[in-house]
């Protein structure tokens, strides 16, 4: 039975569930990640996922708009969020990935999906969404 | 040997505590509006490629494991289902075997196309990676999604059958029989909307889902699920699942058409 349970346990594949309605693979590219440091200028806490808008200033000093995809409040919030965990005005350093797409958001947004935030205390926490699709087959 | 080899796995505590600390996960966390104490035990989400082990700002809102104890029991004396469960931890066993239809389908599609990213049920028995809710009588199982658009199921066990020709749906029409201490429910009437994943894998409205529910502690509830569907796949398609019980948590509202705005930037693949 030993042997009949280690070759099964082999044919396993546990995938971390992490929430998302949408492969993040579909929409992100993981071969662009950014970095930008900024200004909070809205945080939507709105499903499917809440979005976290970025004001920062280019290398010519204008201003430039981010909206960072992050989890849904529901999943965020079981990790430790509320609704008012960022908000306006906030300095935020925030690590993610581009939109495969290089669209702007109807709001003129740069598009992009947020994995981390450093928050203006210096604390690094989670942003992300995505991953596996509970789906029987593998990605 | 698929049957013994599942509850193998699950009979050797040292393994499922393996197993499941693989999976970094949202699972056991606890909710700040539940108020639940932390505790220092399962590591904590990871947060996607190059990420790390990162929590929410409002502090360590550690995991609780699932409770042990007894299964409880309904007043007929079988199982009861009852609870919110979490972390759906989908064991995967060899790729199915499709139909040349299957492959072809499988290959011509996006995820940009999925449903359930367009806030269209995930059908059966694809799971969103969040919790649900389970509310049981003797006659009635009824199953909440939190996610999945926020919809549920209705497993009749009061001894009804299938309708003669029901109508295809998301969801099927299910009806359950008791196995032992194994609830077994049988689905039929689906349609062929939803997708079984992000990749793609088909099905036709001849779908014949059988889900076998175990619940073999107070903590734990194991599934058995066989998809048979000849049209796409050569031979049964059998897949596990195990979810954690929740105590802390509560389901709440989730309802994807609010700001679905992404959608329409999905690349796909």
């Amino acid at each position: 039975m030993k042997a009949s349970l280690l070759a099964g346990l082999s044919f396993l594949v546990w995938v971390a569930p992490l929430p998302a309605h949408h492969s993040f693979g579909a929409e992100y590219d993981a071969n662009k990640p950014i970095t930008v440091k900024g200004v909070v200028t809205k945080f939507l806490w709105v499903n499917p996922h809440s979005y976290l808008y970025v004001s920062v200033k280019d290398e010519h000093g204008n201003a430039v708009g981010y909206a960072f995809e992050t989890s849904s409040p529901n999943a965020l919030e079981r990790r430790g969020w509320t609704r008012h965990a960022v908000k306006e005005g906030d300095q935020v350093t925030i690590e993610g990935y581009l939109a495969k797409d290089g669209a702007k958001l109807s709001d003129g947004s740069i598009h992009a999906n947020a994995r981390s935030i450093t928050l203006a205390d210096g604390r690094k926490v989670f942003a992300g969404s995505s991953a596996d699709d509970g789906g029987p087959a593998p990605k | 040997m698929k049957l013994s080899i599942i509850p193998s796995v699950f009979a050797s505590a040292g393994v499922l505590a393996t197993v499941l600390s693989l999976a970094p996960s949202p699972g056991f966390a606890q909710s700040a509006r539940n108020g639940a104490q932390p505790s220092s035990q399962t590591p904590r989400a990871q947060a996607g490629p190059g990420g790390g082990m990162l929590i929410g700002p409002e502090g360590d809102k550690e995991a609780v494991p699932p409770p042990s104890g007894p299964t409880p029991r309904l007043s007929s004396g079988k199982p009861d289902l009852t609870g919110i469960w979490f972390a759906p931890k989908t064991i995967r066993g060899e790729p199915p075997s499709m139909t040349p239809w299957a492959e072809q389908i499988l290959k011509s599609r996006n995820s940009k196309d999925d449903p359930e990213a367009h806030c269209l049920p995930a059908g059966v028995p694809r799971m969103t990676p969040y919790p649900y809710k389970f509310v049981q009588i003797p006659t009635l199982l009824i199953m909440l999604f939190e996610a999945n658009i926020h919809s549920y199921r209705q497993v009749f066990t009061d001894g009804r059958k299938h309708p003669d020709d029901p109508d295809p749906t998301w969801y099927g029409d299910s009806i359950g029989s008791w196995d032992g201490d194994t609830l077994v429910v049988d689905t039929i009437g689906f349609n062929d909307k939803f997708w079984f994943d992000f990749a793609g894998h088909p099905h036709t409205e001849d779908l014949h889902i059988t889900e076998r529910y175990q619940r073999p502690d107070l903590g734990h509830l194991q599934i058995q699920i066989t998809i048979v569907d000849p049209k796409a796949y050569t031979k049964p398609w059998i897949i596990n699942r195990v979810s954690n019980l929740a105590t802390n948590w509560e389901i709440h509202e989730y309802i994807c058409n609010e700001f679905n705005v992404d959608t329409e930037h999905i690349v796909g693949r």
